[in-house]
């Protein structure tokens, strides 16, 4: 199945192409910023800093983060098609969508109990898994162009 | 620039960083977490600035400052060492040109910024619709700093100059 998706005509694009890859590159570092940055800060603030930003005033940012997310999606599957068959066999690249997954799952999460002001203990765990899991994603991903 | 890059290999620094094999995927990793928390938080005060999310409190956006330096500083460091590990590739390069041209413009703004909207912003109520001026000055930021991004990004794949 990755051999086919490898040899598809947008993957031998994306892969062939001058400019096709280092441009999914950079719309990947751009939606990296987006949504690591805003959730990052929102993680901090969950965790006690800043405490003169109310934690529902990140609320209006969540689309923001979520629309990052939807480019990173989008660029990471074009530049996976690229190279399908050895991503799929990258411990690292492996490590790194399982992290995604459950940090997206984790934002969900806190979206919604902000959205309810439903804070309560529980909030300060979240945020420091969803803050490690957005550093190992990170790191993950850096490490697949190594190992 | 050349002439500079050249006195660099063969030095201390230089050794260390080619001959530590974690070292630039380490740099990097950190490099990229120094850009999460950069943008990070000025996507928030700048976005605030530039009139976007009226419900966050202007004066209370500017606590995460400290994580932006924090951001800056883990990137200047991990960017120094980078020259200092490959000079001659950087030097020439024009993508890394640009790329501190625009930090250096992006340095400039947040002087203009604290020169001319830092001391009125004690008397804006926490939901302002801030004047034009510090609108100007919050998109000159986000722009050059995503540019700084982009160019960063790019620097395996454009050409010397």
């Amino acid at each position: 199945m990755f051999e086919w998706l490898e040899n598809t005509s947008v993957a031998l694009w994306v892969g062939e192409s001058l400019w096709a890859y280092p441009f999914m590159l950079s719309l990947h570092v751009i939606g990296l910023a987006i949504v690591v940055g805003i959730l990052s800060m929102l993680d901090l603030r969950l965790l006690g800093s800043f405490k003169g930003i109310r934690t529902e005033s990140f609320l209006p940012l969540m689309k923001f983060a979520w629309l990052g997310f939807l480019v990173n999606a989008t660029s990471g599957v074009f530049l996976f098609t690229s190279q399908a068959t050895t991503f799929v066999q990258s411990k690292p690249f492996l490590i790194k969508i399982a992290c995604i997954f459950v940090g997206a799952i984790l934002t969900k999460v806190i979206q919604n109990k902000l959205s309810k002001s439903a804070s309560d203990g529980s909030m300060k765990g979240i945020a420091v898994v969803s803050l490690l899991l957005w550093l190992v994603a990170i790191t993950a991903g850096r490490l697949t162009a190594y190992i | 620039m050349e002439a500079f890059a050249q006195s660099i290999e063969g030095g201390v620094i230089y050794n260390w960083v080619t001959s530590v094999y974690w070292l630039w995927p380490l740099m990097e990793t950190i490099h990229f977490i120094g850009l999460s928390l950069l943008l990070g938080g000025l996507i928030i005060i700048d976005g605030r600035l530039a009139g976007f999310f009226r419900g966050v409190n202007i004066a209370a956006t500017h606590k995460l400052l400290p994580w932006v330096f924090i951001g800056f500083g883990l990137n200047l460091t991990t960017g120094v060492l980078f020259f200092f590990g490959d000079p001659m590739r950087y030097a020439i390069n024009v993508g890394f040109q640009i790329k501190m041209v625009l930090v250096v413009i992006a340095g400039l703004n947040a002087l203009w910024f604290w020169w001319k909207i830092n001391p009125v912003m004690q008397d804006w109520e926490p939901d302002v619709n801030p004047p034009g001026l510090a609108k100007v000055i919050a998109w000159i930021s986000l722009v050059t700093w995503t540019g700084v991004l982009l160019l960063g990004r790019l620097i395996p794949y454009v050409s010397t100059g």
